[in-house]
């Protein structure tokens, strides 16, 4: 029973890092109704310009994760302007495709300023193990679960709260509708891609607190995670990518524990072809038809 | 226009057609100038891209101090420089096995390559398995491989041959030397990166084996995968067992994180053992503080003066100098030898008669001039290199012990 607790809060607390990732595909996808599947590799890309501030001066954690912040930011609005804004947006192959072009290119671009090396990342409370007999708690991870939490929780304030997140949603619900009532929808476009960014520059930063070590290795397995929670949470919904994100930390370590390692993804993506036979809205998606 | 324009002009015209004929006349003797081409191919793109770029810097750096004290001699008594390219194989089977055929298609010699062993295993499978055999359409190209070290993989065909460490005798004789140094401790624990050819291998066939061997009890292993980010629960399956020594069979990325986790759940091992392919600069960039202890076998260490000059050239050409890197630097030296003693003829028409004698010469060797000693060469055309002990001592390898 302690080793299924364990795992499982383990798992529920990394978690948090796929529910990050998961937001980024599902708030653009809601927004524009398009994969962006450049979005992880985006995120781990502005967690090693985090890294450059290093180069410059002796800066603490929090400062690296600050600069992750500000540079997801910034490849966001760049990954926008290059697989969306100059690409003819009816065709949905072609965005598609240039996103995973993207993800390739940051990806390679990554590999050639590394050399492919691991580089050690800085975390917050990695020397705190909270303990209660053998039942313990790592306390990057639930450093790195509250910064999570906070961003969710900022990220809903800003959709349900501020003029920018109702115009966001009303771009999401109905694009002609909303520019019919004066939103630029280019703008609302480009600010989701600016938002999901910055989420994800912290999302990339987490990862790298938790790991330890940032390495290119990191963007196709977390692209497709990524992929699974906006699935199962509902592609478009905010809430399913959270809690989705983290159902499937919280299994993948349960079934780690009790299967193993090499059976363990079999058991994830069986998970997501239950939800894509039983549930294809997914937790919290919205009914097919909305249109 | 005066009559001293006119002159000086006519000289101007004069010496620059001097210029232009000197040129001229001497372009020949220029061209005449053979070369002989080395064809180096492995990753250099993907996460393995390291390995890449150190073998085609450390290849680039052998080539510049043979062309300096002036190259190879030809079977006709004149010298030929040696020219390096490099092709990228993404460590990709299918990218590998294309590249040798693009070699095969140029005027190179010989291939040295590849870095990834699941690209030479299938590439070993394209060339002509029995040397000469009429019947097998198989590719007639040699190939000499640096980095790829997944054992007994040169004996696939003739044609291929191997300048990498031999895993079982480096083992079993860290773990004997061991058991001498510290007979108090009994028990030994796993962890093994389970996708990733060399590590899986060197972890079932050739760590566990050779430490059941030297009297160490297996007490368990764990396994990850090569893009694992989260080893919470191996590390508690390794901290339950409690064993005096952890083995880790793992790349730098995924040794890093077991490590670090190894830290946060407070497991100390008496002694650390990892894989000779993370004795390297990338372990050291990404968890040194966490590695500080961890002893590897290596052929490989810049302990002597050819050691430490080789390792300057290569970074001269911004590579570093690793077990890997350092076997495409020895086998430069030794295609030299082999070349100058099977007298090629450096011509474009008897490029399939010189690839011939270099398979024949390299097959011939019973030894070659390694830079840490003498490296016996195997009937089965691979290496027997001489190798010591290092281990990561503030931030970087240092050596522990030379058992030979």
């Amino acid at each position: 029973m302690l080793d299924f607790l364990q795992a499982l809060s383990d798992g529920v607390l990394f978690g948090s890092t796929y529910a990050l990732i998961g937001i980024g595909f599902t708030l653009v996808f809601g927004v524009m109704h398009k994969l962006n599947l450049s979005y992880a590799a985006a995120s781990i890309g502005g967690a090693y310009c985090g890294l450059l501030i290093l180069k410059v001066v002796a800066a603490p954690p929090l400062v690296v994760f600050f600069c992750a912040f500000l540079a997801g930011g910034v490849i966001g609005y760049l990954v926008y302007l290059t697989c969306f804004h100059f690409i003819p947006i009816s065709n949905p192959l072609a965005t598609l495709m240039a996103t995973v072009g993207m993800l390739l290119l940051i990806d390679e671009i990554i590999v050639h300023m590394t050399n492919g090396m691991p580089l050690n990342y800085p975390a917050l409370f990695d020397d705190v193990m909270l303990r209660w007999g053998d039942y313990t708690l790592r306390g990057d991870l639930l450093m790195v679960f509250a910064v999570s939490v906070l961003c969710m929780a900022g990220l809903l304030a800003l959709i349900y709260k501020t003029r920018l997140g109702l115009a966001t949603r009303a771009v999401s619900q109905q694009t002609v509708a909303a520019q019919l009532c004066g939103i630029r929808v280019g703008q609302v476009n480009a600010m989701t891609f600016v938002i999901t960014g910055l989420l994800g520059g912290i999302a990339g930063a987490m990862i790298g607190a938790s790991v330890g070590t940032l390495s290119p290795l990191l963007t196709t397995p977390l692209t497709v995670k990524g992929l699974i929670v906006t699935v199962i949470g509902g592609l478009g919904s905010v809430p399913g990518a959270i809690i989705a994100g983290l159902l499937v930390g919280g299994f993948e370590s349960v079934l780690q524990q009790f299967r193993g390692v090499t059976e363990r993804d079999l058991y994830v993506m069986l998970l997501l072809f239950v939800f894509l036979v039983f549930r294809p809205d997914g937790i919290f998606g919205p009914k097919g038809g909305r249109d | 226009m005066n009559k001293i324009d006119v002159t000086t002009r006519r000289k101007t015209a004069y010496a620059i057609a001097a210029v232009f004929a000197a040129g001229t006349f001497a372009a020949p003797s220029f061209a005449q100038e053979k070369t002989i081409r080395i064809s180096g191919f492995g990753a250099k793109s993907g996460v393995v891209r390291s390995f890449g770029i150190n073998s085609e810097a450390a290849m680039l750096a052998a080539a510049d101090q043979i062309n300096k004290s002036g190259g190879v001699k030809l079977a006709d008594g004149s010298k030929a420089k040696i020219v390096v390219d490099y092709y990228d194989d993404r460590c990709t089977a299918e990218e590998g096995i294309s590249v040798a055929r693009r070699m095969a298609g140029t005027d190179s010699l010989i291939g040295v390559g590849p870095t990834c062993s699941n690209v030479a295993e299938p590439l070993f499978g394209i060339l002509q398995k029995k040397a000469g055999d009429a019947s097998d359409s198989g590719l007639q190209f040699p190939i000499f491989s640096d980095v790829a070290i997944k054992g007994g993989l040169a004996k696939i065909s003739e044609w291929s041959f191997r300048n990498v460490p031999n895993e079982m005798t480096m083992y079993s004789s860290l773990f004997y030397w061991l058991k001498q140094q510290h007979p108090d401790l009994k028990t030994v624990y796993g962890g093994v990166e389970e996708d990733f050819a060399h590590s899986r291998a060197t972890w079932y066939v050739v760590m566990k084996d050779r430490a059941t061997a030297n009297g160490y009890t297996v007490a368990g292993e764990s396994k990850w995968l090569l893009n694992d980010t989260n080893f919470a629960t191996q590390v508690r399956e390794m901290k339950k067992a409690n064993a005096d020594i952890v083995a880790i069979s793992a790349h730098p990325f995924t040794t890093c994180g077991v490590l670090k986790e190894m830290q946060r759940q407070g497991v100390k091992p008496k002694l650390l053992v990892g894989l000779t392919s993370t004795s390297s600069l990338e372990t050291m960039q990404g968890c040194a503080k966490q590695a500080e202890g961890m002893m590897i076998p290596t052929s490989f260490a810049p302990v002597n003066k050819e050691g430490k000059a080789a390792a300057d050239a290569t970074a001269k050409f911004k590579g570093s100098a690793d077990l890997h890197s350092m076997a495409a630097w020895e086998n430069m030296f030794i295609l030299k030898q082999v070349m100058e003693s099977e007298k090629i003829s450096g011509n474009p028409k008897d490029v399939q008669a010189d690839r011939r004698k270099i398979r024949d010469g390299l097959a011939k060797l019973k030894s070659t001039a390694g830079l840490m000693g003498t490296t016996r060469r195997t009937e089965d055309r691979e290496a027997d290199k001489p190798y010591l002990f290092v281990h990561a001592k503030g931030g970087s390898w240092q050596v522990l012990h030379n058992p030979l």
